[in-house]
């Protein structure tokens, strides 16, 4: 496992070249740019030395010849100054607080909290840093964990405190902080198979209701949606440092297909840092297009924004295998979905009595109870 | 103003009357009484038409207040009050009492209640649906008292009932009208009715009306039962020129019809048929008098009267045989372009107005005249159809939308290619616009006694059509305007805002030199702009322009700048310091010598004779090479075409002048004719015959 936090010594100066690029070009009496790579599928390739997805050779320069990207540039200049001060500071802030700062940087004012997200994730591709040398937290809480597992997690006083994901915790489970490098999350002790991710929060609770964790001898985490980095970072290193298999378990529909996406091969936006956050061995478990005639779920009909992200898919350098090009045909030419709760269709103890070993035997072999 | 009894008198008795009070008692519906909602926009609509009509004649600037109140079983009390001549007492009778034809069959003019039959609808069906009689209170100048009396109709015998007549004295009068005028109207009926809001209703009919009637101030002040307000309006007048006086004209040949030449030849005074073709009609000279009769084959002699069917007719097919002059067209009232602008823009708030006043044409022997107006932007809503105003005469149409001649030249045109949606390039519009058309005319031919809807004519569609063009091309070019503006700001916030900014930040940051910014200016620039400003200076009452021509490029640039002013005879340039000269009417140009790389050339002038608002945005063309942003480059053909129209227009008023002044017209119309005189009237009329 690598260890990359960076010098403030070497932060800085990897800001600084930033501006440099730019006060370069002015003296050559050119307008000023910053060299980015593209981030979009169009520009993802397979690393296979990695095992994931990192951004291309593609790169496109966004220079100061129109108003928009002048904007840009002159929002990365005060970025950079507003990291420096922090750095030197030893402060930190949220990219949001990042965002309402930028209220007094006159033109280099952010229109939105999107774009000020974007240009922290910018700045680290150009610099190769992380957002945490940059000293830069996200908002985005956590995901919460239930199971027999023990961390270490150092608190606001510095010291370690023993946590265990099913004795030391409520309903609502371990909160995963934004960090979990380990300075400040180290895996102690588990007993289980295999860890669970699952898409929704009712669908997290009801496993936790039926104790699950404990009749499958699994860790229950729940995803909230796309899943945050610390969140896709403590499986990758749940994966890797105690060989557990990461299982998804997510809606039947083609955002579901991009959450897993982004857990097992790497997400678009964060390509740069895909080989700390992805876990090329995760296993998508369901809720597969076919489940909805072998199971006869409740469905609803694909609307035609959910034709069109199945069309794009179908042009996604990560969904080009003939498994991922069955399932996202079978479900256009389905044209339906379901949601995982509709498999309270059979009764609540469905998914964990049946649903669930049956997917589970099927795919890991495993056998439950 | 002093309005003598026997002008009002003379403007009573042109009405004629006809017995078919009966008919209309049957058939209400002909006269917009057939629902609740119409029937108080009717009565208002009634009242308000006559108002305006009348003050007109009387050359008064109309102030109209409209009351309505709720009253118990489902009745609306309506009080209309006029500044106008009001109605000599021995009158009152008959313009109340009595279905009415108006001076149609004798003299024929562009007035807004064309066919006389209205008002007494009014009283009618207030007598039809609540019993009550409509009281009259008119005052007119030349008597010390005002009139007031009750009217009902006998409809068997066509006539009014009398009751309660008093004479008011003065003080009274201006205390109940509450006005301080020593002439005016005031009517007060109830009837059955229900007052509603919306796109059909009296407060739209009046916010229409005051579009095309910006010299009048109308108010509407609509009551609840519990004397709360329901609706109310304010529309003061936006200028004081009152509508130019139209001129009666006879009937022309070409626009006669069977019936009507059968009654005109049995009323006439004249004693045989060739001096009645010369006196009854314009524009037969005894030569083509002479000429019909020829091939109508008839004598000369005969009496009018005793014509034969075979008669007429052959009489009415000579007509189209023979070569005859066009009708004049100086009977005709357009608003006219800029009191068209003042009127939308008082009732509607929008980024940009376009108006055009299209020259007057013939069909069928009848003069017409169309005039279009399109507002676009501001606060005007850009999801829904655009709004359509329609207006005949100057009266409002708020009913049968889509069976009417204007609204389908609308739709005829593809709005799409002039920035507005258009689902198929057919259809009303939608985008945050509205569009206004007015057509004028002696006799608008409608498709129904409703008089809602226009009916279809080819040479009025034709003329909408072009007219339609011309607003729609204002309005592209705007929007080209508009695009180009915002396009050369963000350029220039570009260079002076935040690459400055870049610069001492980056340097700052890594503690090195500044850099030199300006080639990197013109490498990012690389073009030459145009700016240009029309600002109101409210104590000198001056328009000013202000032009800015910047250099971006690497090498020095020449250019001729051309902008567009309203020329006019009122206006002129007052302060230009950089000379140039008239290119053609309403074209001023400036040469430009040597602009050098990252500099900068100004004109400034100022033009008098405007109002307020008058002048928003000035645009600017340019001779020379290559592309300015913010200007459009002179199109050589197009300004060669306008300098021909107007030497044409010089010829055409050269010869107007000594060949109106032998016919009766007074001097102030005829001077206020000759502008609007083109050489396509002239063209026109020649294809007729």
């Amino acid at each position: 496992m690598k260890e990359r936090i960076r010098s403030k010594e070497d932060t800085i100066e990897a800001l600084h070249a930033v501006a440099a690029e730019m006060h370069d070009r002015m003296m050559r009496g050119e307008p000023p740019r910053m060299t980015l790579p593209v981030r979009s599928k169009k520009n993802i390739n397979f690393d296979e030395r990695l095992n994931v997805y990192k951004y291309g050779k593609k790169k496109t320069i966004r220079d100061a010849t129109s108003l928009g990207s002048a904007h840009q540039l002159l929002r990365a200049l005060f970025v950079t100054e507003f990291m420096e001060e922090m750095i030197e500071g030893q402060k930190s802030s949220t990219l949001r607080e990042m965002y309402y700062i930028s209220e007094g940087w006159g033109y280099g004012k952010f229109g939105s909290q999107n774009e000020s997200n974007n240009l922290a994730e910018d700045l680290e591709i150009v610099t190769g840093c992380l957002r945490e040398d940059f000293k830069l937290r996200p908002e985005e809480d956590g995901a919460r964990i239930i199971g027999n597992l023990t961390f270490e997690e150092k608190n606001r006083r510095g010291e370690w405190m023993r946590i265990n994901c099913r004795d030391d915790v409520g309903d609502s489970g371990y909160g995963v902080p934004y960090n979990v490098e380990s300075e400040k999350l180290r895996l102690i002790s588990h007993d289980i198979d295999f860890m669970m991710a699952i898409e929704t929060g009712g669908m997290f609770d009801r496993l936790v209701e039926n104790g699950f964790d404990e009749s499958a001898r699994c860790g229950l985490i729940h995803l909230k949606g796309q899943p945050a980095r610390s969140t896709r970072r403590i499986m990758k290193r749940i994966n890797e440092e105690w060989g557990l298999p990461i299982v998804v378990f997510t809606d039947c529909d083609p955002w579901s297909f991009r959450i897993f996406a982004s857990i097992a091969y790497g997400a678009i936006k964060t390509a740069h840092i895909s080989e700390y956050l992805a876990t090329p061995s995760a296993i998508y478990l369901g809720i597969d297009s076919d489940d909805i005639k072998a199971y006869d779920l409740p469905s609803d009909e694909l609307t035609s924004r959910d034709i069109e992200a199945l069309k794009a898919e179908k042009s996604d350098p990560r969904f080009q295998n003939q498994e991922w090009a069955d399932q996202i045909d079978l479900m256009l030419e389905l044209g339906e979905k379901a949601e995982q709760q509709s498999l309270a269709k059979y009764g609540l103890d469905f998914v964990t009595d049946t649903y669930l070993p049956e997917k589970l035997r099927q795919k890991l072999g495993i056998q439950i109870g | 103003m002093v309005i003598g009894m026997d002008k009002a008198q003379r403007i009573a008795n042109k009405q004629k009357q006809i017995s078919i009070s009966e008919f209309f008692e049957k058939n209400k519906h002909f006269l917009g009484f057939d629902t609740h909602q119409r029937a108080i926009i009717t009565a208002v609509k009634e009242a308000v038409d006559n108002s305006l009509d009348a003050c007109e004649e009387s050359r008064i600037l109309p102030d109209i207040h409209v009351y309505i109140k709720r009253i118990e079983g489902g009745k609306l009390e309506l009080i209309i009050q006029d500044n106008g001549p009001g109605i000599p007492r021995d009158s009152i009778a008959n313009v109340f009492g009595k279905f009415l034809l108006g001076s149609r069959f004798h003299a024929i003019r562009q007035t807004r209640g064309q066919q006389g039959i209205g008002i007494t609808g009014v009283v009618m069906y207030s007598q039809l649906t609540t019993g009550s009689s409509t009281t009259v209170l008119s005052k007119i100048e030349a008597e010390s008292t005002a009139v007031k009396v009750d009217l009902a109709l006998d409809t068997k015998n066509n006539r009014a009932l009398k009751s309660n007549e008093e004479r008011i004295p003065m003080e009274e009068w201006f205390e109940e009208s509450g006005m301080q005028t020593l002439h005016g109207l005031r009517i007060k009926t109830v009837m059955s009715a229900k007052y509603q809001r919306g796109r059909q209703s009296v407060h739209q009919y009046l916010r229409m009306t005051s579009i095309v009637n910006p010299h009048a101030t109308i108010r509407l002040k609509v009551i609840g039962k519990e004397g709360e307000i329901v609706d109310e309006g304010e529309w003061v007048r936006s200028t004081s020129k009152l509508p130019r006086t139209v001129v009666e004209i006879k009937p022309h040949p070409h626009g006669m019809q069977f019936g009507t030449l059968q009654r005109m030849l049995k009323n006439t005074k004249e004693r045989t048929v060739k001096s009645f073709l010369r006196k009854e009609f314009e524009k037969v000279s005894p030569l083509v008098a002479k000429k019909i009769l020829e091939h109508a084959e008839l004598d000369e002699k005969r009496r009018p009267a005793g014509l034969s069917v075979e008669g007429i007719q052959s009489l009415l097919a000579a007509f189209m045989e023979v070569k005859i002059q066009s009708p004049p067209v100086d009977c005709l009232s357009p608003i006219e372009d800029l009191l068209i602008k003042k009127g939308l823009e008082k009732a509607i708030d929008s980024r940009y107005a376009a108006t055009v006043t299209r020259n007057p044409s013939v069909s069928q022997g009848n003069p017409f005249q169309v005039e279009v107006g399109l507002v676009f932007g501001g606060d005007l809503p850009s999801d829904g159809a655009v709004e359509l105003l329609r207006f005949a005469n100057r009266v409002p149409l708020m009913y049968q939308q889509g069976g009417c001649l204007l609204t389908k030249a609308i739709e005829s045109i593809d709005w799409r290619r002039y920035g507005l949606e258009q689902p198929g390039g057919k259809g009303v519009p939608k985008g945050p616009a509205a569009i206004l058309v007015h057509l004028a005319s002696t006799n608008v031919q409608f498709t129904s006694e409703a008089k809602e809807a226009v009916s279809d004519n080819e040479e009025v569609h034709d003329e909408l059509r072009r007219a339609l063009f011309e607003v729609g091309r204002g309005l592209q070019s705007h929007r080209k305007r508009v695009g180009q503006r915002e396009k050369s700001r963000e350029k220039f916030d570009l260079i002076n805002k935040i690459l400055p900014e870049i610069a001492s930040k980056s340097s700052s940051m890594l503690g090195r030199e500044a850099p030199d910014l300006s080639p990197i200016i013109t490498k990012i620039m690389n073009a030459v702009f145009c700016e240009e400003q029309v600002i109101w200076e409210p104590k000198e009452k001056l328009a000013k322009c202000s032009i800015r021509i910047y250099n971006y490029t690497a090498r020095a640039r020449a250019y001729t700048i051309i902008a567009k002013w309203p020329e006019s005879d009122s206006t002129s340039i007052v302060k230009n310091e950089k000379g140039g000269r008239k290119e053609a009417r309403g074209l001023w140009a400036w040469r430009l010598d040597a602009i050098d790389p990252g500099s900068m050339a100004s004109i400034d002038f100022t033009v008098s004779g405007l109002n307020k608002g008058d002048w928003k945005e000035a645009e600017v063309f340019y001779r020379g090479n290559g592309e300015m942003i913010g200007s459009e480059k002179i199109d050589e053909t197009l300004l060669e075409e306008a300098r021909k129209q107007e030497r044409l227009q010089e010829v055409v008023e050269e010869f107007v002048v000594p060949g109106a002044s032998t016919s009766s017209h007074e001097k102030d119309t005829f001077s206020l004719d000759s502008n609007i005189v083109s050489s396509e009237v002239w063209e026109a009329g020649d294809k007729l015959f």
